[in-house]
C-alpha cells in the first residue's frame, strides 16, 4: 500500500483507457479504499477520465440507425408497462442480459469511494476477523443505486455492498442469488438502512457465473418471485 | 481549454439547441424526451464509431451504442459530475461496454482483417490533418492533433489499448515491452495528450 498518488495516477491512467488487468485493478481499489474520500484521487480520476473520452472523438462519427432513439424510448416504456401487461419472467430477463455479450464489468472506484466506511465497517466484523479485501470487485447494475461485490475466486469469502438502494418496500427485503448452471441459488438477505447495505457471504461462487438481486417477502423464499434488479455477471 | 464539463458544441444531426450537456441529462432524469433525443444526436455517431472500431461487427456495436443509451435513459443520476462531463462519462459507458464484449468474444480479432476497411479511420499522417483540417469539425481535428503530438512509442500504446480493446498486459506481450513500460508509456502519454489538448484550445 502506498500513501502518495503515482500509483493510484498510473493505474487511473490505464483504466481510463480500458487497459487495466484484473489483478491490477483489484490493486487499484485497495489503494483507493486505503485513501478513503480523498480529494487528488478524484480529481486524477475525473482528468484521466475526461482525456479518454475525448479520445473518440478522433474517429470519423459512424451514424447510427434513425430509428434508434425511438427504440431505446418505446423499450422503456414496454419494460415499465410489461407486454401484454405482464412482467417478462425473471429467468427471461437474465437470459436476455447474458445473451446481450455486454459486459457488467464497470470501474468500482465510485462504489468504492461512496462506502469506504461501510465496508471497512464490514472488515471489521468478518467471522475471520481479517481487513483485507478479496482480490476481485464486481459492481452490479440495475436499479438506481450502486451495489458491489469483492470476492476472491475459489473461496468462500465475499462482501457485499451498497449505497442509495431504493427502499424495498414495507415487509420486503433484497435476496442475492447466484446462478449455478442457470438456476438460482439464495446467497443472501439484504436489508437496507437508509439506502445502504453491507454484509459478508460465506458462499463458494467458483461456479457462479451470474449474480441477481431480487425483492422478496423478509422471509427470503428460496427461489426468486420477482423481476431481477440488479444483476452482474461474474468472470 | 477546460477538458471537462465545457459546453458542448453539437456534432449531431438533431436540432442543435446549444444547451449544456449537463442541463440536457438533468432533464433527461425528469423524463424530458427531447433532452434525451438532442443527447442521442450529439453523441450516438461517434460513440458509434467507437464501439464499432473496437468490436468489428455493425451489429454487437450497435446493442453496446443502444444499451449504453438506455442506461443514460433509464439511469441519469449515475451520471457524477466530480469525475468528469457527460461527454466522458458517455463515451467512457460505451468503451467499457465495447472493451468487455471484445475480451469476451476474442475471436472477434479474427474477423477484425475482414473489417478493416470499414473501420472508421483514424489520421496517422499529420498531413491529412493539415490537408483536411477545415472540412474536420474542431473538435475531431483537436484530438486529431493531440494525437499526432505524440512520441510514436506512446501513441502506439493509446493507440492499441483505447482503440485496438488491448489490456496492458496483452500489450505487453504483444510488443515485447516491459509490463513496467507500457504503464509508464501510458501515463506520459495521457500527461501529454491533455497538454496538447488544451494547448490546442484558443
Amino acid at each position: 500500500m502506498t500513501l502518495d498518488h503515482a500509483l493510484i495516477d498510473e493505474l487511473l491512467a490505464i483504466r481510463a483507457l480500458g487497459g487495466l488487468d484484473d489483478d491490477d485493478a483489484a490493486r487499484l481499489e485497495r489503494e483507493l479504499l486505503a485513501h478513503g474520500d480523498c480529494d487528488e484521487c478524484r480529481r486524477l480520476e475525473a482528468e484521466h477520465a475526461e482525456v479518454a473520452g475525448m479520445l473518440a472523438f478522433a474517429l470519423d462519427p459512424l451514424p447510427v440507425d434513425e430509428g434508434m432513439a425511438d427504440r431505446i424510448l418505446a423499450h422503456e416504456q414496454r419494460t415499465k408497462q410489461g407486454p401484454d401487461g405482464a412482467a417478462a419472467a425473471p429467468a427471461d430477463e437474465l437470459s436476455r442480459r447474458r445473451d446481450a455479450r455486454l459486459g457488467r464489468w464497470r470501474a468500482a472506484f465510485g462504489v468504492a469511494a461512496a462506502v469506504a466506511l461501510v465496508l471497512a465497517f464490514v472488515l471489521a466484523t468478518r467471522p475471520e476477523g481479517g481487513n483485507q479485501v478479496p482480490g476481485t470487485i464486481v459492481t452490479f447494475e440495475g436499479a438506481p443505486g450502486e451495489l458491489a461485490m469483492a470476492y476472491t475466486p475459489g473461496e468462500r469469502d465475499a462482501l457485499v455492498w451498497g449505497t442509495g438502494l431504493p427502499d424495498p418496500g414495507t415487509g420486503k427485503v433484497y435476496e442475492l442469488w447466484m446462478f449455478e448452471n442457470g438456476k438460482p441459488v439464495r446467497a443472501a438477505c439484504l436489508t437496507p438502512t437508509d439506502g445502504a447495505v453491507a454484509a459478508h457471504l460465506d458462499a463458494d461462487l467458483s461456479s457462479a457465473e451470474l449474480m441477481a438481486v431480487t425483492v422478496e417477502s423478509t422471509d427470503c423464499p428460496a427461489a426468486p418471485t420477482t423481476d431481477p434488479v440488479f444483476t452482474a455477471e461474474l468472470a | 481549454m477546460t477538458l471537462g464539463r465545457t459546453r458542448h458544441e453539437p456534432m449531431g444531426s438533431a436540432e442543435p439547441s446549444g444547451t449544456p450537456d449537463e442541463a440536457l441529462l438533468q432533464r433527461v432524469g425528469a423524463g424530458d424526451e427531447r433532452a434525451f433525443r438532442e443527447l442521442f444526436a450529439r453523441y450516438a455517431a461517434v460513440a458509434h464509431a467507437l464501439a464499432f472500431r473496437l468490436v468489428r461487427q455493425a451489429q454487437v456495436a450497435e446493442e453496446i451504442v443502444q444499451e449504453a443509451f438506455l442506461a443514460v435513459w433509464r439511469t441519469p443520476e449515475r451520471f457524477d459530475p466530480s469525475r468528469g462531463s457527460v461527454r466522458s462519462w458517455l463515451m467512457g459507458t460505451v468503451h467499457h461496454r465495447a472493451v468487455d464484449a471484445v475480451r469476451r468474444e476474442q475471436a472477434q480479432r479474427r474477423r477484425a482483417d475482414q473489417a478493416a476497411a470499414l473501420v472508421p479511420r483514424i489520421a496517422d499522417d499529420p498531413t491529412d490533418d493539415v490537408l483536411s483540417a477545415l472540412d474536420l469539425p474542431r473538435e475531431r481535428r483537436l484530438v486529431q492533433e493531440a494525437l499526432a503530438g505524440l512520441p510514436d512509442e506512446q501513441r502506439d500504446v493509446i493507440y492499441r489499448m483505447y482503440f485496438d480493446g488491448m489490456s496492458q498486459s496483452q500489450i505487453a506481450e504483444r510488443t515485447g515491452l516491459p509490463l513496467g513500460t507500457v504503464k509508464s508509456r501510458t501515463l506520459l502519454a495521457m500527461r501529454r495528450l491533455r497538454i496538447n489538448l488544451g494547448e490546442a484550445a484558443p
